[in-house]
């Protein structure tokens, strides 16, 4: 996605502190139109602490969000209604319908038509329980009429707040696919997650957080390029690894039989190579290692 | 804004509670009336004669809207509390408070909607009581009189009937806030309606121990809320256990001092439910 398009989102310096617990500190964050951007982090990282000062319902400490170019601060009746929302664990009054819910909201919103919720709720496979009670239903039908709930008024903007939570492997697949589906027809997405796969399945950019700041942003294929590994066979491979110790732009060095793991970007195999000739080691064998977003995900949080 | 109420009321309609409050309404004035009724007509050992013309008289037109009115504000202010403390309150525990909020950004209208549906609501709760409390009203007055004398029905007495009207939903009005306020600060239903009853209860229990204190400390009562609805309302003034009617304030005094619980209890409530963050 070009850096020219609209930013739908921006932070500069978001910082929310809830006493003296720092949920999220000088967080700078741009999402793009057209992106299915993914925002990961670990458990109490910040990630919805994040989203609910997008939509207004926390008081940034410091810094700023921009939805559409507008500060959230003063301008959330023309922002929400030009925002979708699966909030994580979707509240819906547990006496109502399905359909009533939808109903309720639908008014909220305004400009929402019966036949409309009839959509969201087909696109969501809940027709056949839309007349029964909220409170009857199970985890994942509660999760898809979230999500139907976000999609009723058609916005631009979607946050995915933890989507596929209680669905069954099928439904989380449907979910995927709908993400995707929804990324193909023009939306920007904020999808937040701790399912790594599912992330790196849907999103092209990904921004990580741990403790409440930015710790890696970029496309997905960057990122897995910037965590890669370098697998090397070598002649000698004590010496090697001896030698290996030396340069401090590889980042890790392990061995599993004759082979060496270098945590090192794929752009200096040629610099690796030379190091080990000069040393009088010759390398029978290189290939770069794919990372996947979980491993990088792990590597990066887990540093520090 | 509009909008906003009317979704407000739709909540209120598809649920269970206000239904069983509006029965436990008709069934307390049911009880009142017609307990009243059965203990005028044997008479209870050691009535006194004046006493038991009182009975019969408060049971008969036009005495009896008095006491609709009165049981309106009792019975109404205690359901309207656990009401109000329901509609704020379980919107914080269900989450939904957050949910609304994420779809239409404007607090202050939110809140808002939800006073003026819990005050259409009272309106149509008194009107209701009117309405059983005349049907009883009607069936005691023909029982101990024989007929009903519709000769005090004038455009007058229909004014008064009005007003009486209006100051049962003013004080009303006070509890309605009450629950919303703590509601709001203990951000659950049950704290909304644990403080709002308790107040309720108390505070009768305290106007009776400073009125009978004397001194500066009879003087407080006139600033509590009871005290002040007790002034406005006539069929409170018949008398009760911790009730002393020598002490009532004047009905500008009640009607300004109940103004500002108002005003304090809303100011509050907006200042809270605005500044403070919704997290998950």
């Amino acid at each position: 996605m070009s850096k020219d398009s609209e930013v739908i989102v921006r932070t500069e310096h978001l910082t929310k502190r809830f006493g003296h617990l720092v949920a999220v500190e000088d967080l700078n964050l741009e999402i793009h139109q057209g992106e299915v951007f993914g925002f990961l982090g670990p458990n109490g990282a910040g990630k919805t602490t994040t989203i609910g000062m997008m939509l207004g319902l926390i008081e940034p400490t410091a810094g700023r969000v921009e939805v559409f170019g507008l500060d959230v601060r003063n301008n959330l009746a023309s922002i929400l209604p030009r925002v979708g929302v699966l909030m994580e664990n979707p509240s819906f009054y547990p006496y109502l319908s399905a359909w009533d819910n939808l109903h309720l909201f639908a008014r909220v919103t305004g400009g929402v038509t019966n036949d409309r919720i009839k959509q969201v709720l087909e696109i969501v496979e809940l027709s056949g329980r839309a007349r029964d009670k909220f409170k009857t239903y199970s985890l994942g039908m509660k999760q898809r009429l979230g999500i139907a709930c976000a999609l009723l008024h058609d916005p631009e903007f979607i946050i995915l707040d933890e989507p596929t939570t209680g669905l069954d492997p099928a439904g989380m697949k449907e979910v995927r696919d709908l993400t995707i589906r929804l990324g193909q027809e023009g939306k920007t997405i904020l999808l937040s997650s701790h399912r790594l796969h599912e992330v790196e399945q849907v999103c092209e950019h990904v921004a990580i957080i741990k403790q409440g700041r930015m710790i890696a942003q970029g496309m997905v294929n960057d990122l897995l390029k910037r965590g890669g590994m370098l697998q090397l066979r070598v002649t000698e491979p004590d010496r090697a690894m001896a030698v290996l110790q030396e340069p401090s732009w590889i980042s890790s060095l392990t061995r599993e039989g004759d082979l060496l793991l270098l945590g090192v970007s794929v752009e200096r195999a040629a610099e690796v190579s030379a190091l080990l000739a000069k040393n009088g080691i010759f390398v029978s064998e290189m290939k770069t290692r794919e990372n996947t977003l979980e491993s990088f995900f792990l590597e990066v949080t887990e540093e520090g | 804004m509009v909008r906003l109420v009317r979704v407000e009321l739709f909540k209120v309609r598809k649920r269970g509670m206000t239904w069983i409050l509006l029965a436990v309404l008709v069934a307390f004035f049911c009880m009142i009336f017609l307990g009243m009724y059965a203990a005028a007509g044997s008479a209870p050992h050691g009535m006194p004669g004046a006493g038991l013309e009182a009975l019969k008289a408060s049971l008969q037109f036009p005495n009896a809207f008095d006491m609709i009115f009165s049981t309106a504000q009792g019975i109404g202010g205690i359901l309207l509390v656990i009401l109000a403390a329901s509609a704020v309150g379980n919107e914080y525990g269900w989450g939904t408070v957050r949910q609304m909020l994420s779809k239409r950004g404007i607090r202050s209208h939110y809140l808002g909607a939800k006073i003026v549906s819990l005050i259409i609501i009272a309106l149509i709760g008194i009107a209701i009581s009117l309405i059983v409390g005349f049907a009883l009203a009607s069936f005691t007055t023909i029982q101990l009189a024989g007929s009903i004398n519709w000769d005090f029905m004038s455009a007058s007495y229909v004014g008064e009937l009005f007003k009486m009207f209006g100051w049962t939903a003013f004080a009303l009005l006070v509890y309605i806030l009450l629950g919303v306020l703590f509601a709001v600060v203990g951000r659950s239903a049950l704290v909304g309606i644990a403080v709002g009853l308790g107040y309720y209860f108390v505070e009768r229990i305290a106007i009776g121990i400073f009125t009978g204190a004397g001194g500066w400390l009879a003087e407080i009562p006139n600033y509590l809320i009871g005290q002040n609805i007790n002034a406005l309302m006539p069929g409170n003034q018949l008398g009760g256990p911790f009730m002393t009617t020598s002490t009532l304030p004047s009905l500008l005094h009640a009607s300004v001092t109940l103004a500002v619980y108002c005003l304090v209890f809303l100011a509050l409530s907006l200042y809270l439910f605005q500044k403070r963050d919704l997290t998950a």
